[in-house]
């Protein structure tokens, strides 16, 4: 009895000094990372743990301290920023995924429109709002101001937007069918059942969509890089495929 | 001084949080009323339920909102089918977000007054000929009154500072739905904004202490009126 009690003992204190890896990752990656989490985990015996948000959010944390390992942001203005203040390990960085830009409607709706310059995106609104993550800071918002901008069609829709929180709670909002259209990753359409694409944005529409991930100066000791290891490892390509990413 | 962003900002909050409380008093008052008065099976259910914005987390609700107020929620289609009211991305939302989220606090204050009111002061005025509804419009409500400006200026405070229910249920909207807690949060998430964060963070705080300065004169004023009153008597 006594040798259980302290074998138990013993391997719970092993267990606790393995000390987790912190990801700090962009909400558009909840479902892929979190499959490739698991996939690390049961590999490599080593524990993660994702934090997902806005990678305006994420940023703005471990600039104020946040004990984040890992930072996968959905945009590189934001990683840039955070080498810059010299909070991050930019050997360490790996420019790996890349994202298309979709308008998505709830899935009932039978709206049909064909993304082109000048396309008639505030008609299809009308006094309704289109839904896109808050183009002042979120990268999916940002993307999608851009987009909107190049194709000449902002300046008539920019009172007409209901500005999320992040480009998940974008979704949400066109899922519900709070709104009527919204603008969100085509990796984000994929995982949502409520909505469907009506078109896809052109490349040339927007800057390229880089999802890249690094170090922070604060990790140290852990599993962090090989866990970056494992998510560029070729193995992982076909996760990355699957939820519609692309591999860079 | 401030930006005209900024400026919509507060003069949003102020006129969301004003609508939160009048169209909250009445039923608070009424809330209040049932649970100190009535017994009755399931009251502690009921009571749990008034409760329940004060400790579920802001975005629950903002979610709950959202699947019942919403354009297809259950309650929020009706309304627009029948009355054309909608709450989806308008101030009208954000005011509903902040009533529910300081609807316990009124309900606590007023009926704390309730409780404390001497009931011989009800009953006298009951047998000298005054009908239920005299006796509580020149008895109960004026002792109460004290719990109404406490409630109502609670429910005022939280409404200045609610954020979670709101940009759940309504998106952050400048001039509709960016109360000043949305906009000072749009701040942080803007690198080379801390000033403007803390500048607006220093007008939060300072209409914060002008509500609780006014409610501290007005409970004081109506204390000494009802003291006057009862000298004279």
């Amino acid at each position: 009895m006594a040798s259980v009690v302290a074998l138990s003992l013993a391997t719970s204190a092993f267990a606790a000094t393995a000390t987790a890896v912190t990801v700090f990752a962009a909400a558009s990656l909840k479902e892929s990372l979190d499959d490739a989490v698991k996939q690390f985990e049961a590999v490599s015996g080593h524990k993660v743990v994702v934090s997902y948000a806005a990678s305006s959010a994420l940023a703005r944390q471990i600039e104020n301290g946040a004990p984040a390992d890992i930072f996968f942001s959905a945009d590189t203005e934001w990683m840039d920023y955070l080498i810059g203040k010299k909070l991050m390990r930019a050997a360490s960085r790996v420019d790996l995924l890349s994202n298309r830009l979709v308008l998505i409607a709830p899935v009932a709706s039978n709206v049909s429109l064909r993304i082109a310059p000048k396309f008639a995106l505030r008609a299809a609104v009308g006094n309704r709002r289109l839904a896109i993550a808050d183009p002042k800071f979120v990268p999916a918002g940002k993307y999608a101001k851009s987009a909107l901008e190049s194709l000449g069609v902002w300046h008539d829709i920019e009172n007409n937007i209901a500005p999320a929180e992040n480009v998940r709670a974008a979704m949400s909002f066109v899922a519900r069918g709070e709104a009527p259209l919204g603008i969100v990753y085509a990796t984000d359409a994929l995982a949502e059942k409520r909505v469907r694409v009506v078109d896809t944005f052109p490349m040339t529409s927007h800057s390229l969509i880089i999802y890249p991930l690094a170090l922070t100066v604060r990790e140290s000791g852990s599993a962090a890089q090989q866990f970056i290891d494992y998510l560029k490892a070729p193995t992982t390509r076909m996760l990355w495929a699957r939820y519609g990413f692309q591999v860079r | 001084m401030l930006t005209p962003d900024e400026t919509a900002a507060v003069l949003l909050s102020l006129k969301v949080a004003f609508w939160s409380v009048m169209i909250s008093l009445p039923l608070g008052y009424a809330a209040a009323w049932m649970l100190a008065r009535w017994h009755f099976p399931g009251k502690i259910l009921v009571d749990a339920f008034i409760h329940l914005p004060l400790v579920l987390p802001p975005v629950v609700i903002g979610f709950m909102l959202l699947a019942t107020f919403g354009l297809n929620g259950a309650v929020g289609g009706w309304l627009y089918d029948w009355f054309g009211i909608t709450f989806a991305f308008r101030w009208t939302g954000a005011a509903l977000a902040s009533a529910i989220m300081g609807f316990p606090l009124m309900v606590r204050a007023i009926r704390l007054s309730l409780t404390n009111i001497d009931p011989r002061l009800e009953i006298a005025a009951r047998t000298l000929g005054a009908s239920p509804l005299r006796a509580f419009f020149t008895i109960t409500l004026p002792l109460t009154l004290p719990g109404i400006i406490a409630g109502a200026t609670l429910a005022f405070a939280r409404s200045l500072g609610e954020f979670g229910a709101t940009i759940t249920f309504v998106s952050n909207i400048p001039g509709e739905t960016q109360t000043l807690p949305l906009a000072i949060y749009n701040l942080t998430q803007m690198p080379g904004s801390d000033a403007a964060a803390w500048k607006l963070s220093l007008v939060a705080v300072l209409l914060s202490v002008l509500a609780l300065a006014l409610s501290e004169w007005l409970v004081t004023r109506s204390n000494t009126a009802s003291a006057s009153s009862r000298s004279r008597a």
